[in-house]
């Protein structure tokens, strides 16, 4: 034990939120970071747990939008969430995309490294979207390979996440909360748990959504995320798709109800990416959040 | 079941519209059809990339339409697909592609415009260096000025066109008023494209000015530039254009000038 005064005093970095970012749980919930909002976070301050930023939004080396990034990182706690990494793709890791999130990494100090349990490239050419993998053994493989690969270069633990998808491939899979559970154990990553995901994915693919909650282990899951979708209708039958450009719906809340009584209160993250509100409305779903997780942003001063 | 690497690239295939049956048997159909479920995704990948280029480009979306604009962005997405996860790279190639299309026609200055707006973009993501303190160039002899390589910083873009270029991208912001007819033939434009906190910004510089720039972005010597310049522009006064260069802080810091100082 520490031997000297110097040793035994805690290491406080001076940025804010930092002790409750050691330990996660006992953020309120936070926002998904975009640039309309810069601005008026850093003037007002905003009463969140804390940002979480798409990470390529940020690899530019310099400008306004990275200034505001580690000028609103002073303030809040904040993870970063990829969208690019193509994890689930055959096409070799882009090593430069690496790099660029590895520096990123190395300016912010999040709270979080996530990505998703996807695939985007193919022989070279990028869809710059999240497809979704068939879950069979040689997928596993994979990407457990391609976690571990991104773990090892980052020295940090991912956090995975699930996805909405349209469409599953016609070979044996096992579900996909197995083998999100399967890739966690594999590749000792995390799971970020998407819940308006798990409930598109089920209305789309017609299984219980409490199925995909009881089949993941409680200790894996680090994040949940919520948002909001819209339902398209598509030869005489609804599709569920995650758009990112509504309220979460009232059976996305009671999923998260679900959610918190599994897993616990977790660092919770409202996700709205199009046609984006005023700070006021992300902020009253936020609360929202934080009203039934029983956590609060004052838990993190 | 194909192996993973060959079902991604039929997707991948169908997609982008080149194989449109093949991955059809390794999709479950669930009530839709599976040519169906990847459309979703097909609608996807046009909307993003029409989305992208449509924030990099607000000039030339205005300038030919939304609709037009649509059809130039998937044939640009035909020939110039992502080749990045970052979809900050996807409009590099517009200019080029813009120019080869339009080569023979009286929409070329599209190209030009559109290399200004790319030129903008980069200016605003990239790296920040200290601009170059003139007062360590006291420290070198006169005899080794000629070797001196200046580089440009790298939020600096060099930008010129044979068309009126900068005008037309001003009269064409959202917030410009201005109905103005402007004649193409009122070029050539000679542009310093920069940033400043606050967003970029544009200098319109004179010819030779240019030309000096060029020459040391390219990476030439100062000695090597002036040659160049003086063989068409014999009366070129050198002291003033650099000053004008260390006014509008468009070089870099040269790491072995300060580290003498």
């Amino acid at each position: 034990m520490g031997s000297s005064a110097t040793a035994s005093k805690p290491a406080l970095s001076p940025r804010s939120g930092e002790r409750a970012a050691a330990t996660g749980r006992s953020l309120g919930a936070g926002v998904g970071l975009r640039a309309q909002h810069h601005a008026e976070i850093l003037s007002s301050r905003p009463a969140l747990g804390w940002f979480e930023a798409h990470s390529e939004n940020y690899f530019g080396p310099g400008g306004a939008h990275r200034e505001c990034l580690l000028s609103i990182r002073a303030h809040y706690p904040v993870s970063l969430h990829g969208v690019g990494l193509s994890m689930g793709s055959i096409d070799p890791l882009d090593t430069q995309h690496l790099r660029q999130l590895q520096r990123l990494v190395d300016d912010v100090e999040p709270l979080f490294v996530s990505e998703h349990l996807s695939w985007g490239s193919a022989g070279g050419r990028h869809l710059n979207d999240l497809l979704p993998l068939p879950y069979t053994e040689e997928a596993l493989r994979h990407m457990a390979a391609r976690v571990r690969e991104v773990q090892d270069v980052l020295g940090r633990q991912l956090l995975m996440e699930n996805i909405s998808s349209y469409l599953r491939f016609s070979c044996a899979e096992v579900p996909e909360w197995e083998f999100l559970t399967a890739l966690a154990h594999e590749s000792g990553c995390a799971i970020l748990l998407d819940v308006n995901n798990v409930y598109v994915n089920a209305m789309n693919h017609g299984f219980d959504p409490r199925d995909y909650l009881d089949g993941i282990p409680r200790s894996v899951v680090r994040e949940i995320h919520l948002a909001g979708h819209t339902v398209a209708r598509m030869q005489e039958r609804d599709v569920w798709i995650d758009t990112h450009s509504t309220p979460v719906c009232d059976a996305v809340w009671s999923l998260y109800a679900a959610a918190v009584q599994r897993f616990g209160p977790l660092p919770t993250l409202i996700e709205w990416d199009a046609d984006i509100p005023a700070m006021a409305t992300l902020q009253a779903e936020a609360a929202r959040a934080d009203s039934i997780s029983g956590l609060s942003h004052a838990a993190a001063a | 079941m194909p192996p993973l690497r060959e079902l991604q690239e039929l997707v991948a295939a169908h997609l982008f519209g080149e194989e449109p049956d093949s991955v059809l048997a390794w999709i479950r159909a669930d009530g839709i059809d599976p040519a169906a479920r990847l459309g979703i995704y097909r609608n996807n990948l046009q909307q993003g990339f029409h989305k992208t280029l449509g924030l990099e480009y607000p000039v030339i979306c205005r300038l030919v339409g939304t609709d037009y604009f649509r059809q130039l962005t998937r044939a640009f997405l035909e020939h110039h697909p992502s080749r990045s996860g970052d979809l900050h790279h996807v409009g590099a190639a517009f200019s080029s592609f813009l120019r080869r299309r339009f080569v023979d026609s009286e929409y070329l200055y599209l190209a030009d415009v559109a290399a200004l707006e790319w030129a903008y973009q980069e200016c605003l993501l990239a790296e920040e260096v200290e601009p170059l303190d003139p007062g360590t160039l006291r420290n070198v002899p006169a005899q080794s000025h000629g070797m001196l390589r200046f580089s440009l910083r790298p939020s600096c873009r060099l930008v010129q066109s044979p068309f009126p270029v900068l005008r037309i991208w001003q009269v064409n912001q959202p917030e410009s008023a201005a109905e103005e007819i402007i004649d193409l033939d009122s070029g050539p434009d000679f542009l310093l494209v920069f940033r400043r906190p606050g967003g970029a910004y544009f200098h319109r510089i004179d010819q030779d000015d240019f030309r000096l720039l060029a020459a040391f972005a390219a990476g030439s010597s100062l000695a090597e530039a002036l040659d160049l310049i003086v063989a068409s522009s014999p009366r070129f006064d050198l002291g003033a254009a650099l000053r004008r260069c260390i006014e509008w802080a468009a070089f870099a810091r040269i790491p072995s000038l300060h580290d003498t100082v």
